[in-house]
């Protein structure tokens, strides 16, 4: 009985191992320059928008390639992360996949997790993006991805709420904080910020501390590059935002709208929170439960001295083909098509943000669609002098460091000073760990 | 002619026997126990789940003793268990007696019981608790009109898993069933006698129902604890684990090492922790309540 026990644990080990190393062993289906009758999957994430948008884009392509279909497969972005990283585990992953920037850090760390776009430029022109532009999606000198469009946060209010009240968007610090005295007397709140996947909490403190020390949280390469004085500072900021009443406190926010989404919450499209910091290339589901142009950009908030520093861009998205793909050809024809097409980029539209391709980009100038929040946003961002966001700081279990920090000084758990040295050394940490 | 023996009854040879077996034991080989060992082997190694795993031996279960994370998660676990599952096994146990009662149309009402348990916690369940529990929620518009203050469910460390105790505790249909299957094999033959005796309803339940349920109660106690441990998708869906991670199961700490995080032999090893706090807890359980079961 023992030794027939022992055999079948030897026999799991065989299997559990080769299992675990025949993903190395995979070698990619080498490009045949040809387009053949397949049918390719294709993921991505998103609102409403951009789910009717992309279908349609699709129905354009079926029309013009009927041998080669496309199945499409999208959701929400909460838990989409988790859904693409169990597929690439299991290679099970679409042949075509909308992905953010700090998957290429998590999961082609080498930029063996992705197919070479380098290898398919037969299919894709490249020629229409830049070289920086290009640089985002390159990870060891293999172009892994190419970038759909580059975007930062923004401030978005609600027009309808403000012009009640008499308020003016913010220009300055100093202005939000006087709006939150003055949203407060009527029970309203002037901004929203979040601990939830956005983690725009996080986002603004460091936006603030940025533009003041002109230091950069996370470098390029992975390094933190903010004191635990800066890291106490951005606390501070984020503590003063709900003690002035300019956001909600984690504690009403999640009581107000549970575990809903700011966009799906009462609050918002009501209008008791008229303003939301988004990615210039997301905002759409906001602008969509509310009033056609109530939604407005308001101007990047600047110190008292006019400095505009601090505030951060980065590829919205990309696209990458799987390295266990059978249609790379077909695969990376699709993506030239959903970037470069004049026809497509009509019907996607901003829905992905302002595109990065100059040909999408000329056809939305040329058809007078060159409009809207997010035009208006990535027009102010141009005008700054704004810091690429490295791909190391949005790395899930990072988010999750400055999501604990914050949580608990919201909840009064924890000083400010305590939160930052814990944040500091958590982070030191883990991104020794990671880039070893 | 084939023999027909005591061991043999329906005269099947014992590869025939084998062979219709054969469905199960291969299926339990291959989806139970082959992971069951893997998983094990995955706890010992390094893995993110896209890179080939580096043996690390016990570093994960070290890893654990050090983890603010796990030591929460298993507080959490424990303390939801230890609230919901006495609440569901009485509340079960109640609704049971009472649809036991013959009367015209018992069976809507048992129908009816049982819904809640198949809708688990699915999206229209997650936006159905936000309209009772969120601030201005059904439920502080009844306490205001009672008269209280309004409760803080979402936001509250100290409250937010009882609203995921509730949705759990709603949802009592099977238990209920199994009670409902125990109390309908007690022979009625007892509750005469005893009424012929002089004895009350009161004193029925507690001499002849509660004592010749005693082992529905047990199975249904192993069974429910087994799957409080268990939990997930109710916090995932409900809190997020929130705030505070004061409903941060176990079950979710699996989840975010290895998907969000990407830990993947870590996730595993916290599996077999897991598994090893269930085992303890069911022997617990037999150890205590042998005595009983056996009087």
């Amino acid at each position: 009985m023992k030794n027939t026990f022992l055999k079948a644990t030897a026999l799991c080990c065989i299997f559990t191992l080769s299992a675990c190393g025949k993903k190395d062993q995979t070698s990619s289906t080498a490009p045949d320059g040809k387009l053949d009758p397949c049918t390719i999957r294709f993921s991505w994430w998103g609102g409403d928008d951009r789910h009717e948008a992309t279908l349609k884009a699709i129905e354009l392509w079926n029309k013009m390639h009927p041998d080669i279909k496309i199945t499409p497969e999208y959701g929400g972005w909460d838990g989409w992360t988790e859904k693409v990283t169990s597929q690439l585990s299991g290679g099970t992953e679409p042949d075509v996949m909308q992905i953010n920037y700090d998957w290429l850090v998590a999961m082609s760390p080498d930029g063996k997790g992705f197919y070479d776009l380098n290898e398919l430029k037969d299919q894709i022109d490249l020629s229409n993006f830049s070289d920086d532009v290009l640089s985002f999606g390159k990870v060891g000198g293999k172009l892994n991805a190419v970038t759909v469009s580059v975007t930062g946060r923004g401030l978005f209010y609600n027009s309808e709420v403000y012009c009640h009240l008499n308020a003016e968007y913010p220009r300055t610090w100093d202005d939000l904080f006087a709006l939150g005295d003055k949203f407060g007397q009527n029970g309203l709140y002037p901004l929203d910020l979040d601990i939830q996947s956005g983690g725009t909490a996080w986002y603004l403190a460091i936006v603030y501390v940025q533009q003041k020390t002109g230091r950069e949280f996370i470098t390029m390469d992975g390094e933190l590059g903010f004191t635990v004085d800066d890291i106490k500072t951005a606390l501070d900021f984020y503590r003063e935002t709900e003690d002035r009443h300019v956001i909600r406190t984690i504690r009403t926010r999640t009581d107000e709208d549970g575990n809903a989404a700011l966009y799906q919450s009462q609050e918002f499209i009501g209008g008791n929170v008229a303003g939301v910091l988004e990615w210039g290339s997301s905002v759409g589901k906001y602008e969509s439960v509310l009033p056609d142009g109530v939604l407005e950009a308001g101007p990047f908030i600047t110190d008292e001295n006019g400095n505009s520093g601090g505030w951060m861009i980065k590829p919205s998205m990309l696209y990458a083909v799987s390295k266990n793909t059978e249609y790379p050809d077909e695969a990376a024809a699709f993506i030239n098509f959903l970037l470069n097409d004049k026809e497509c980029a009509k019907i996607l539209g901003t829905s992905r943000g302002i595109p990065a391709s100059a040909s999408a980009e000329q056809s939305l100038e040329e058809s007078g669609m060159l409009t809207g929040l997010a035009q208006k946003n990535d027009a102010m961002l141009e005008k700054l002098d704004t810091i690429t966001i490295s791909p190391y700081m949005e790395l899930s279990r990072m988010k999750e460091f400055y999501n604990t920090a914050i949580e608990e000084v919201s909840y009064g758990m924890t000083d400010t000073s305590s939160a930052a040295q814990e944040m500091y050394d958590s982070i030191t940490t883990y991104l020794e760990k990671i880039k070893k | 002619m084939r023999k027909h023996t005591y061991r043999n009854p329906v005269g099947v040879s014992r590869f025939t026997g084998l062979l219709l077996i054969s469905p199960f034991i291969i299926g339990m080989a291959v989806f139970m126990i082959y992971p069951f060992i893997c998983s094990f082997i995955l706890g010992l190694t390094d893995y993110d789940g896209i890179h080939p795993p580096e043996f690390t031996g016990l570093d994960n279960y070290r890893h654990m003793l050090k983890d603010r994370s796990f030591r929460n998660a298993v507080k959490v676990t424990v303390k939801y268990a230890l609230l919901l599952v006495p609440m569901k096994l009485i509340v079960s146990l109640l609704t049971a007696l009472l649809l036991n009662i013959e009367i015209k149309g018992i069976g809507v009402f048992r129908t009816a019981f049982f819904i809640p348990s198949i809708l688990g916690s699915n999206l229209a369940v997650v936006i159905m608790w936000q309209y009772l529990f969120t601030s201005k929620g059904l439920v502080n518009q009844f306490l205001e009109l009672a008269g209280a203050s309004p409760v803080s469910w979402y936001g509250s460390p100290k409250n937010a898993i009882f609203i995921i105790v509730l949705l759990r505790l709603w949802e009592f249909g099977s238990t209920m069933i199994i009670f409902l299957t125990g109390l309908r094999s007690i022979p009625k033959e007892l509750y005469e006698a005893a009424k012929v005796d002089g004895c009350g309803t009161f004193r029925a339940f507690f001499s002849i129902t509660l004592p010749q349920l005693k082992n529905i109660i047990f199975i249904n106690l192993i069974l429910q604890t087994i799957t409080a441990f268990q939990e997930f998708n109710a916090p995932y869906m409900i809190t997020d684990g929130g705030p505070l991670k004061s409903t941060y199961t176990i079950g979710m700490l699996i989840y975010d090492e290895m998907f969000r995080y990407n830990e993947t032999g870590y996730a595993n090893a916290v599996s077999w922790a897991l598994f090893a706090i269930i085992a303890g807890a069911v022997a617990v359980m037999y150890a205590v309540s042998s005595k009983i079961r056996r009087n």
